[in-house]
């Protein structure tokens, strides 16, 4: 289905809630792109913070509106058209098309708004206007579609003709009120300001944040590590207030000239535990450029989540902490001193072909998820090569006996135990379909040479009288 | 030499798991030489008697063997199973039976104590689970129970997977089959006859799944080696377990059951005591005969059904034939119309039964008794009888409560995976997106039918050389015609003496209280079981029911059956000839309506031919225009000749005598294979079924060879012998007899007789019998006004679910009373209330609201059904409303409680009159007030557009326009991409005829509008007028601008169609 048009495509017959099928009939060469909900919820929200600047109560109408609450901020831009007209300049300069309207109730702005006439300029509706008696043109004339009505009930009160405001707004409470419910009474009276409506202001959340500023710019190596304990101790503080803990944090030295020098630092695990915290990010002050001194520090949390209460007491450190929680303190340092890309653990994926069937994870990834275990009947090399290496001088008989001999690395293997072969077809679905070929195979090999070395080898392709095949090893186990 | 036999072969039958049909299954074993095949697929038999036949057919010495895999609920190991002997057979289909009737449709809840109770006879493998598979519980003490339990009877297969450890597995199984008395058999578990199949059956497991092949992992196979394999690598593969390899020959040497074992025996019930089956007949025959000869017999007619008497006696037939009539007994008793169709229509037996309705002696028709029952096909007859529509229901129940639900069932029809659902799954299981399976599938018009589906992908923004489609394209391609699932056969009907569960599998269907057997009518015809085939025919009922309102005649008797309606009346072939021919059966498409001015019939053999000419095959063989040029006179009729050594020049004279020396006839085309072509009876026999069956492409370029060769080489003209062999292969799928062409011009003539003498009563009955036919009710009602029957509004106070006729002083024909069926949405039992509660005298509208559901009020009231009463549409559904809100409390409305108190008087805005209309289509699906079109006209006139009545005054050439809704779209497969449209504007309708260029070009216009403007030029032949359109353009939003009371409304999601057309591809 259609969630949003494009002017062009409107031009050429399109409309929301078409059918997605119907659409690309009219217009095959339609230029699709999936809708993003959330995406779109996230920016209304971004949009409606931004939109503070010009009043402190603003409400997000998903999925596409703002309520602004303009009372008494409006003469700081000299009148509601001056502000309207401020506010479409602002959004237009950043690329967004807005239709704005002012009228004394929510209800009748979010009409407004959506009427042909909003097109292109803000539509102010005077004060006192709205309640008038009779209805004011403005409105009487708008669709019932514009009272945020039900699409049913806009279809229903259509059927007996009754499209417009004014209409309805004309008829007898009583009778209208039994045949299509009170909802629709309650929302003509909020547009024409006979009911209450509360909107839901949006109050920008707290970010976890802690500042720390000097009276004297430092540059001391330990002035700074100083600083940086004491930020982390504030910032922790609060973390354990909320019963929270979080996976970053980001230290922002703020230095005399301007320019701030930043530290990152990524947790496998949620944390607020302040001397650790502190510690991670101490060895690597050293490597920062001071400058003329620094004037400010400030620490960042994000990627907060709920931890449980931790025991900080002296108790604690006499028990042995086991599983994950042991292993976090220890995979950190790692990481910090390692680089975050060198320290990883391997996990099963599903997949017959070897080297796909090894992924990379989170040192602490939990051990969820179907693959969570190697299947032991399908042995499995410790070690896997990330690129099988060439053998040769390969001894073996056909079609698909295990090799005798082989040199490997200069080396001469002779063979004595074997198993196998466990034949691999090649994933079918990655090469083009007429490439797909029944001999793209592998026969893969355990064996086991003089010395008890065990190899894992294999021969690409079938055996065939024409060509000479190619031994590989791809593997060493134990 | 090594020998082997493969017992554990899955074919696709084994739905979403194998893939590999079990035809192709049988040739690769044949040619790789195994001993024997052994078809078992998953607890089911509905892919053997296919494998079996393919055995027979390749000859040789294979072997194949009939058996299932059973798949238990309970833990219990897989096993292979082969009845021993016929008692072993009927045990297996009894224990899948069991099975089957006790889990939902398609599945089968087997368990361990089932098999044992069974087991008797069965030769059965257990099948170790695979590596790596989840253990099925403890599988040795499972493998000791049952060998202990089976002693002898019980081996254990061994599979070689070139898995990790294949040769240690083997190993451990062979100690664990010794220990237990289950000796170890040599196996393939084969899912595919060839490695290439591997693709393909990876994409199985995925829609089996439900996954993307990406995400599918180790559900898929490692390797392509789950195929059949010759013996020699069979013999290497298990070189240090050679007795496995012997003893996979010495189970096959144990089966002593073939399915030609089968023999069949027809349920004796409606013979009397003290009579044979076949004196029965005679009595029966000859009793029938006094009826429909009322003339008495003549020699020549005696002596065809005593012929024909006799050979029933000798191939046994006369149980089948009483059968079949009692069914057509039953149903005339209770006055449902019913007519024998197809190739029963050559038996005076039948005709004097009753089954069919046409009598094969007469003389033009020349029928021949062989074209239904031969000595030498050695197949059994096949009777199929139509029945009304809506009837139909009551005949399937009264052979099941007349032979038992273990007697009788229904043939099983094999649902293929057809092109959209093929592209559709393949996609989705190579992980495209849904946009673009959709895009693919919407790709696909009718059956791909051989042609490249490139264009149509480009043109859906898609690039068909993409690896990623190319895929798609041809992995789809390949499972086309693959069973996807079975299910219950319309009609057919399998009855037996004895237990039917004996023979074949029985399992439940969807629908409740309804079962079918596992074999569709291939396989019953494959093991010459008898079936009977219930249809359905809406026509039938159409006619019951226009009898029904016909008045009586002066004699005070009244039409019931077709056979009484007056014969060669010429006035009915006038209006034939005129091609008004809306609603009449069979003639009402636009290819016949464009044929009978042409073919101008003015006897009932005229429609025989008809009925046979507008189909595939004569058009395919290009036979129609020669045919019609001798009808006119304009060619001579000859008849074309072999070369004078080859054979006398009017061997084809007796062939073609009635058809002007063109083959028009299925059975005329089979002639010219024996006669001209030289085939045997046998061969054509094969031809004509290779054709009917799209699998066995090799094949028929080998019949068309020697089709083709074996005129030529007699000196016919080789165009000729191309364009004969064309005819065959476009009877292909549906033949045409010329015994069902003339079972199905009864039915033309005889509707089109009460269309003629009573139009009031055949729109009414055809209204009644929806939905059936080609027309929706809005044009059977244009078509019964413009033949002088007056028609009235559906109105509360005169209106009953169904039309019916109000007389007209003065007048012969009366007039129509729309009935309230046509109120979009209405239920019956509104209806029926409503009507009762009129009987005790309701009139207004609260008395109504009483008895009908609010739901109902409303529909009426948008349906402008109270007009009657004086209240207009809004008004009424406004005071309905009011009333729901009063009966049905409408909770959150405080206000109701004061429901009671008089109301004040609310004007609603008034209706448009092309409001009214728009609204008339929307909740009745027609108007009576006005053509929506006729409010558009001056849109429309700016636009170009002419009233489609103007067309008829036009010369053949001249550019125009018209504009119309769109009543009918149809694609044709023979006609080579060409649709045809049928356009209706208020003055009337026009033909348009789209090339397959155009179509391309404007494709969405002509696929989705349901108002359409066509510009183009028009094409007059003789009486026929097509306009031929050269630019099409999409005007559905002027349409749904009616539905707005204001301009400047944006239309809504499907607000585009007042009407939807019915659309033929």
């Amino acid at each position: 289905m259609l969630t949003a048009v494009s002017p062009q495509a409107a031009a050429a017959g399109l409309f929301l809630g078409q059918g997605l099928t119907d659409a690309r009939a009219l217009r095959p060469d339609l230029v699709l792109a999936e809708a993003e909900p959330e995406a779109d919820a996230r920016a209304l929200e971004a949009l409606a913070d931004w939109c503070v600047r010009f009043s402190p109560a603003v409400a997000p109408d998903p999925p596409d509106g703002l309520f602004l609450d303009i009372g008494g901020v409006s003469h700081l831009w000299g009148g509601e058209a001056e502000m309207a007209a401020d506010l479409a300049a602002r959004l237009a300069r950043d690329g967004l098309t807005a239709r704005i309207a002012v009228a004394d109730t929510a209800g009748a702005a979010w009409a407004l708004a959506r009427s042909p006439a909003a097109e292109g300029r803000p539509r102010i509706l005077a004060p006192g206007k709205t309640e008038a008696q009779p209805l004011a043109p403005e409105l009487a004339s708008l669709s019932t579609a514009a009272l945020r009505l039900e699409p049913v009930a806009v279809e229903r009160l259509a059927r007996l003709g009754l499209r417009r405001i004014g209409q309805l707004a004309g008829l007898p409470r009583g009778p209208l009120a039994k045949r299509f419910g009170v909802k629709v009474l309650l929302r003509l009276d909020q547009a024409l300001g006979r009911a209450p409506e509360a909107l839901a202001f949006r109050r920008p959340p707290t970010p976890w944040f802690s500042r720390l500023d000097l009276a004297e710019p430092v540059s001391a190596p330990e002035d700074l590590a100083r600083l940086c304990r004491d930020a982390t101790l504030r910032l922790c503080a609060r973390l354990e207030a909320s019963g929270r803990g979080a996976r970053r944090f980001r230290l922002d030295f703020h230095r005399v000239d301007g320019a701030p020098v930043g530290l990152e630092l990524g947790l496998s695990r949620p944390a607020r535990d302040p001397d650790r915290i502190a510690r991670l990010f101490l060895p690597r002050l050293e490597s920062l450029d001071p400058g003329f001194g620094i004037e400010a520090v400030s620490l960042q949390a994000a990627e907060t989540e709920v931890l449980a209460p931790g025991q900080s007491d002296l108790a604690s450190l006499l028990e042995p902490v086991e599983g994950p929680e042991a292993l976090a303190p220890l995979i950190d340092r790692l990481t910090a001193r390692l680089g975050p890309r060198r320290v990883w653990r391997s996990r099963p994926l599903a997949s017959h072909v070897p080297e796909r069937s090894v992924r990379r994870a989170a040192a602490l990834e939990a051990q969820a998820g179907p693959a969570g275990s190697w299947p032991a009947w399908r042995p499995r090399p410790l070690r896997l090569l990330p690129r099988p290496e060439v053998l040769e001088a390969v001894i073996a008989l056909t079609p698909d006996e295990p090799p005798r001999q082989f040199r490997w690395r200069g080396r001469v293997h002779r063979i004595r135990l074997a198993e196998g072969p466990e034949r691999i077809g090649a994933e079918w679905w990655r090469t083009g379909i007429e490439a797909v070929r029944t001999d793209q195979v592998r026969d893969y090999y355990r064996v086991e040479d003089q010395d008890g070395a065990r190899l894992w080898v294999f021969r690409s392709g079938l055996h065939d009288h024409d060509r000479p095949v190619r031994w590989w090893l791809h593997g060493l186990f134990g | 030499m090594s020998r082997y036999a493969e017992l554990a072969a899955a074919s696709n039958f084994s739905f979403l798991r194998a893939a590999s049909h079990p035809e192709e299954l049988v040739a690769t074993a044949a040619a790789l030489g195994l001993d024997a095949l052994g078809v078992a697929d998953r607890n089911s038999l509905a892919g053997v008697v296919r494998a079996w036949g393919a055995g027979r057919k390749a000859g040789g010495s294979l072997k194949v063997l009939a058996g299932a895999r059973l798949v238990f609920a309970d833990g219990t190991p897989d096993l292979i199973c082969y009845p021993s002997d016929r008692a072993a057979w009927s045990r297996l289909t009894r224990l899948l039976t069991l099975g089957k009737r006790r889990a939902p449709k398609g599945g089968c809840d087997l368990s361990l104590g089932d098999f044992l109770d069974h087991a008797e006879g069965q030769l059965a493998i257990v099948l170790p689970p695979a590596p790596g598979e989840a253990g099925r519980g403890d599988f040795p003490g499972h493998l000791e129970a049952l060998a202990r339990a089976r002693r002898g009877w019980i081996w254990l297969g061994g599979v070689r997977r070139y898995g990790p450890r294949d040769l240690q597995d083997l190993a451990r199984l062979e100690a664990l089959g010794a220990a237990a008395g289950a000796p170890l058999v040599a196996v393939g578990e084969v899912l595919y006859h060839d490695a290439r199949r591997r693709a393909l059956q990876d994409v199985l497991t995925c829609i089996r799944e439900g996954c993307t092949i990406h995400e599918a992992g180790l559900r898929l196979e490692a390797n392509a080696e789950r195929r059949l394999k010759p013996p020699a690598e069979m013999a290497r593969l298990f070189a240090r377990f050679p007795a496995a390899v012997e003893r996979s020959l010495e189970i096959a040497g144990r089966v002593g059951f073939d399915l030609s074992e089968l023999r069949y025996e027809y349920p004796d019930e409606p013979v009397p005591a003290g009579k044979t089956p076949i004196q029965h007949l005679r009595d029966l025959t000859w009793e029938g005969a006094g009826w429909r000869f009322e003339g008495g017999l003549g020699e020549r007619e005696r002596r065809t059904l005593e012929h024909e008497l006799d050979l029933i006696e000798k191939l046994g037939f006369p149980n089948y034939f009483l059968t079949v009539h009692d069914i057509v007994r039953w149903a005339r008793a209770q006055g449902i119309l019913c007519q024998g169709r197809g190739s029963a229509a050559n038996s005076v037996v039948c005709f004097c039964l009753g089954i069919t309705a046409v009598d094969p002696t007469k003389k033009d028709q020349d029928l021949l008794f062989s074209r239904f029952i031969s000595e030498a096909r050695g197949e059994p007859p096949d009777i199929d009888v139509d029945f009304e529509h809506e009837r139909r229901e009551e005949v399937m129940q009264y052979l099941f409560r007349r032979y038992g639900r273990d007697r009788a069932a229904i043939a099983a029809t094999v649902i293929h995976f057809r092109p959209r659902m093929a592209i559709r799954q393949v996609g989705k299981a190579l992980g495209l997106t849904e946009d673009v399976t959709a895009a693919l599938a919407g790709t696909v018009w009718g059956p791909w039918s051989g042609m490249s589906p490139d264009p149509y992908i480009r043109q859906a923004g898609l690039d068909p050389d993409a690896p990623e489609i190319r895929r798609a394209t041809a992995l789809a391609g390949e499972l086309l015609g693959f069973p996807r699932h079975l299910s219950q056969h319309v009609g057919g009907y399998v009855l037996t003496r004895g237990r039917l569960d004996e023979l074949v599998p029985i399992g439940n269907a969807a629908m409740p209280d309804r079962t079918f057997i596992e074999w569709d009518k291939d396989d019953i015809d494959a093991l010459g079981l008898m079936k009977v085939d219930i249809l359905a025919l809406g026509m039938l009922t159409a006619l019951r029911k226009s009898f029904e309102m016909i008045p009586p005649r002066a004699d005070g008797t009244r039409l019931t059956d077709i056979a009484q309606v007056p014969q060669e009346v010429p006035q009915v072939y006038d209006m034939l000839c005129r091609a008004d021919s809306v609603g009449v059966f069979q003639v009402e498409s636009r290819a016949q309506m464009s044929m009978l001015p042409r073919l101008k019939p003015r006897r009932f053999y005229d429609l025989v031919i008809e009925v046979a000419i507008v189909r595939p095959g004569p058009i395919q063989g290009d036979m129609v225009h020669p045919y019609l040029r001798r009808r006119d006179g304009t060619d001579p009729v000859d008849f074309p000749a072999p070369s004078p050594e080859h054979g006398p020049p009017d061997e084809l004279h007796r062939v073609l005598g009635k058809t002007l020396g063109v083959p028009l006839f299925q059975e005329q085309a089979m002639r010219l294979a024996i006669e001209a072509a030289r085939f045997s009876e046998n061969d054509a026999d094969g031809l004509r079924r290779a054709m009917a069956t799209f699998r066995n492409l090799g094949s028929i370029s080998e019949h068309r060879r020697r089709f083709l060769e074996g005129m030529t080489g007699r000196g016919y003209d080789p165009d000729f012998a191309e364009r004969c062999f064309r005819q065959i292969e476009g009877f292909g799928s549906y033949g045409f007899p010329e015994s069902h062409a003339i079972s199905f011009a009864l039915l033309v003539y005889a509707s089109a007789w009460v269309k003629w003498r009573w139009p009031d009563a055949f729109c009414a009955a055809l209204i009644n019998s929806q939905p059936m036919g080609f027309y929706l009710p809005a044009q059977l009602v244009r078509d019964a006004r413009e033949h002088g029957v007056e028609v009235r509004p559906a109105d509360v106070l005169a209106s009953d679910w169904d039309c019916t006729l109000e007389p007209v002083s003065g007048q012969r024909l009366r007039a129509l009373r729309l009935g309230l069926r046509q109120v979009r949405g209405l239920a019956q039992e509104d209806v029926e209330r409503l009507v009762l509660a009129r009987a005790r005298g309701a009139r207004a509208l609260p008395d109504f609201a009483r008895v009908v559901s609010g739901r109902g009020m409303e529909l009426l009231a948008e349906a402008d059904a109270f007009a009657g009463l004086g209240i207009s549409r809004r008004q009424a559904l406004w005071a309905v409303k009011g009333l729901a809100g009063a009966d049905r409390a409408d909770r959150d409305a405080p206000l109701a409680a004061g429901a009671d108190l008089p109301e004040p008087r609310v004007d609603l805005p008034l209706m448009s009159a092309a409001r009214e209309t728009a609204e008339d289509y929307r909740t009745l699906r027609l108007s009576l007030k006005a053509h929506p079109c006729a409010f558009l006209r001056e849109d429309l006139a700016a636009r170009g557009a002419r009233p489609a009545a103007d067309l008829k005054r036009m010369r053949d050439g001249r550019r125009t326009a018209v504009a119309g809704l769109v009543l009918v779209r149809q694609r044709p497969g023979t006609a080579k991409g060409v649709v045809f449209m049928t356009l209706e504007d208020e003055t009337g309708t026009a033909n348009i005829v789209v090339w397959k260029d155009v179509f391309e070009a404007h494709r969405p216009a002509v696929m989705r509008s349901g108002l359409a403007l066509v510009e183009g030029r028009v094409q007059v032949a003789g009486d026929i007028l097509h306009l031929v359109a050269e630019r099409i353009t999409d005007l559905s939003v002027l349409a749904a601008g009616l539905r707005t009371d204001e301009s400047g409304e944006a239309p809504k999601a499907g607000g585009g169609r007042l009407l939807a057309s019915r659309d033929f591809h």
